[in-house]
């Protein structure tokens, strides 16, 4: 009962904004609806705390959802506020006004919490496809060229990837039938896990089940190589919501990821999984880091910025571990953070210079102070410079990858982290130096628009100083799922 | 009663063969229509299996199941289809990138490859190897229909075509999954084609054209 608020309460969330026809009334009331989800997710994250894992027949919540759901409901936050800012300028169209957009960000906030909150993996990948649909128009939302080009790969690319994990899922639900499993409990993810635990599974078809779902869910997550609906849904999407793409359901893909690892590696033991997870990882960090370096769009090199920490976060996943399962989930909650505040920045620039074009951009510094600032904090941190939090993981990462010596891991890591720490701060600083042009109006930075970024770059800051005890306990939590 | 059950027995064993004959007409159909006609007769093959699974093992489930498909398949998404290329009033080829000989020839090697997938797994999980493999060449060939064909409605055909591959392991292997799931999955199929229409209206009046291989503004 504790599951069913914090899941239906975008669902009537996004029912209510549809009836709101003034823009003003539709901010006030996504603004609302965001705070009482915010509650009922505290609610079911403290319910998870004090009793430890809630389980029911198709909700169930336990340390590891507790952590994501936590990371959704800070982001989503952070993208709302940020949003009844942003939207001022987007123009009323039939299906492109506010209530349109919050209700769709509502829709998509709904599949996003069922991601987390699946108890069967059936519904975990029904709702894994809503996530799509749910976005899909979100990422059209404009309706430019880009936009529905983008919106159109979005969907075909994500729907067939899904259509394997689809695949993945039944060949594992033949595992567990073979195993001995009933027909109703044979999707249950806890009775999956006991009965991995007891080797009750053939080794050959939960091998091949993960190869699919690795391939499927790894399309969401946006492993290279296929990953290429991702830079053009993250560029093409107004900024709210390609921050919440990056920041959220990338996360909510891995999500799904790793409980698929969990199992895999309770069945057939860490090592198949995890080479997996290792060589999708490193492959996408090296293709990703060497994508970043000749970007000419901002929001496109924010994107396969996403590719190259989804990379890292799996190489972590990959590498298992205490420090690197430790700094795999904290790297998801400071990337999220990290790169919502670069997107905020990123949409400011496009407001501001009507461009996302990197090279049509020169001396911000001068021009527009603050968000020149917010790149540059935002920049910083998420090339991983102490003493912002990315630091913190992505060390984390690499003391396991030479703890366990696995030189080569660690080296290409290394490497991949130098050439992203030079590519983008000279994209960067590009942008913010030089002289600035002739004629700038007057810089537009709305005061809603000013605290989001505050509060995320304080957070990234505080993070990678000292992390708080609310949160280290929640850490431990879901790190006790994961081991 | 006993005629029923050996015909349902038969039904099983051979609608590989029907399956594997539909594939190969979509490798040569020219027209947008043609495929539509092929997936629905793929779908009514696949109605007819439900239905023999459903009285051999006598299932409720699987009947209700047989019923969806039977609806959405065969009929509805088959009219959805007709009435969008109606109303796009676009040219109905399919815009093959390749001929119909070298299609024939693509799908005859993969359901050789289908074959050759599931030998290895058959005899461990005891399930009829035909049916998996006419399973597994679907799922080939509709990812072959997405990457061959120019015509937006044609990679929303493959797409179908592909999960119908994938009712159909789920179906040979473990008569199907539980019904919600059943649904649920029927459902995203349903709303997900659903936004691909919309799409390909939009397509057509913001490029004028449905031909998504010159969708290319996007790269790198």
């Amino acid at each position: 009962m504790v599951l069913i608020w914090p899941l239906f309460i975008p669902l009537l969330g996004a029912a209510l904004l549809l009836l709101c026809r003034d823009r003003r009334v539709a901010d006030a009331v996504a603004l609302a609806v965001c705070g009482v989800e915010i509650l009922a997710i505290g609610n079911a994250v403290w319910q998870v705390h004090r009793w430890g894992s809630i389980e029911g027949r198709y909700l169930r919540a336990d340390g590891l959802t507790s952590f994501f759901l936590v990371n959704i409901a800070f982001i989503s936050a952070l993208s709302l506020v940020y949003a009844t800012g942003y939207l001022r300028h987007v123009g009323e169209g039939r299906f492109s006004s506010a209530r349109w957009f919050y209700a769709l960000v509502y829709l998509f906030l709904f599949t996003m919490v069922g991601v987390c909150l699946s108890a069967n993996l059936g519904l975990l990948w029904i709702m894994m496809e809503a996530t799509t649909l749910a976005s899909a128009f979100l990422v059209g939302f404009y309706n430019t060229e880009g936009a529905v080009e983008a919106g159109w790969k979005y969907i075909v690319v994500c729907t067939v990837g899904i259509a394997f994990a689809l695949f993945g899922t039944i060949v594992f639900y033949l595992a567990a039938v073979k195993g001995g499993l009933s027909h109703a409990s044979a999707l249950n993810w806890t009775t999956l896990l006991a009965a991995a635990s007891q080797k009750q599974f053939d080794p050959n078809l939960v091998r091949l089940a993960f190869v699919f779902i690795l391939v499927g869910y790894g399309t969401k997550v946006g492993f290279v190589p296929m990953h290429s609906w991702l830079p053009d849904a993250h560029a093409e999407a107004p900024t709210p919501v390609s921050a919440m793409l990056s920041a959220i359901l990338l996360n909510c893909a891995m999500y799904a990821l790793i409980r698929y690892e969990i199992l895999a590696s309770r069945a057939i033991g860490t090592e198949f999984a995890h080479t997996l997870l290792l060589f999708f990882g490193t492959f996408s960090i090296v293709v990703a880091g060497l994508l970043i370096l000749v970007q000419r769009n901002l929001k496109r090199m924010l994107a396969y910025s996403s590719v190259e920490h989804m990379g890292i976060i799996a190489i972590g996943v990959g590498l298992g571990g205490p420090l690197g399962l430790l700094g795999a989930l904290l790297h998801t909650f400071n990337h999220s953070t990290a790169k919502a505040l670069l997107f905020f920045g990123a949409g400011n620039v496009r407001h501001n210079f009507g461009t996302l074009r990197m090279d049509r951009v020169r001396g911000m510094a001068r021009s527009n102070p603050r968000t020149a600032g917010v790149l540059i904090v935002g920049g910083l941190a998420i090339v991983g410079l102490p003493p912002f939090s990315l630091f913190v993981s992505e060390f984390a990462i690499l003391s396991e990858a030479f703890t366990q010596s696995r030189y080569l891991i660690g080296g290409v890591f290394l490497l991949v982290l130098s050439l992203v720490f030079g590519g983008f701060l000279y994209h960067l600083l590009r942008m913010i130096c030089g002289a600035s042009q002739e004629t700038q109006p007057k810089p537009h930075f709305a005061r809603a628009e000013f605290a989001v970024m505050v509060v995320a770059g304080v957070c990234l800051l505080y993070f990678g100083v000292h992390i708080p005890a609310a949160f280290s306990v929640l850490l431990r939590e879901a790190m006790t799922v994961l081991q | 009663m006993e005629f029923v059950g050996i015909a349902a027995g038969k039904v099983v064993s051979t609608s590989a063969v029907f399956l594997i004959l539909t594939i190969v007409g979509l490798a040569v159909a020219r027209r947008i229509s043609t495929c539509v006609l092929l997936f629905s007769m793929q779908s009514v093959i696949i109605t007819a299996q439900v239905a023999a699974t459903a009285y051999l093992e006598n299932s409720r489930e699987a009947w209700v199941v047989a019923g969806l498909v039977f609806t959405f398949k065969v009929l509805g998404i088959p009219y959805a289809f007709f009435w969008l290329v109606e109303r796009l009033k676009s040219p109905r080829d399919v815009k093959a990138s390749t001929t119909p000989a070298q299609s024939v020839f693509v799908v005859v090697v993969m359901v050789f490859i289908s074959y050759a997938a599931v030998r290895s797994y058959v005899f461990g999980i005891r399930v009829p190897e035909d049916a998996l493999a006419a399973a597994v060449a679907l799922i080939l060939t509709g990812a072959f229909l997405m990457v061959s064909r120019k015509k937006a409605l044609m990679q929303m055909l493959g797409l179908l075509v592909l999960e119908n591959g994938i009712f159909l392991a789920a179906l040979t292997t473990t008569f199907g999954m539980p019904l919600v799931i059943e649904m649920g999955v029927l459902f995203d199929v349903v709303v997900g084609l659903l936004l691909m229409g919309i799409f390909t209206f939009r397509i057509r009046d913001t490029f004028e054209h449905l031909d998504v291989s010159r969708l290319r503004r996007l790269r790198g």
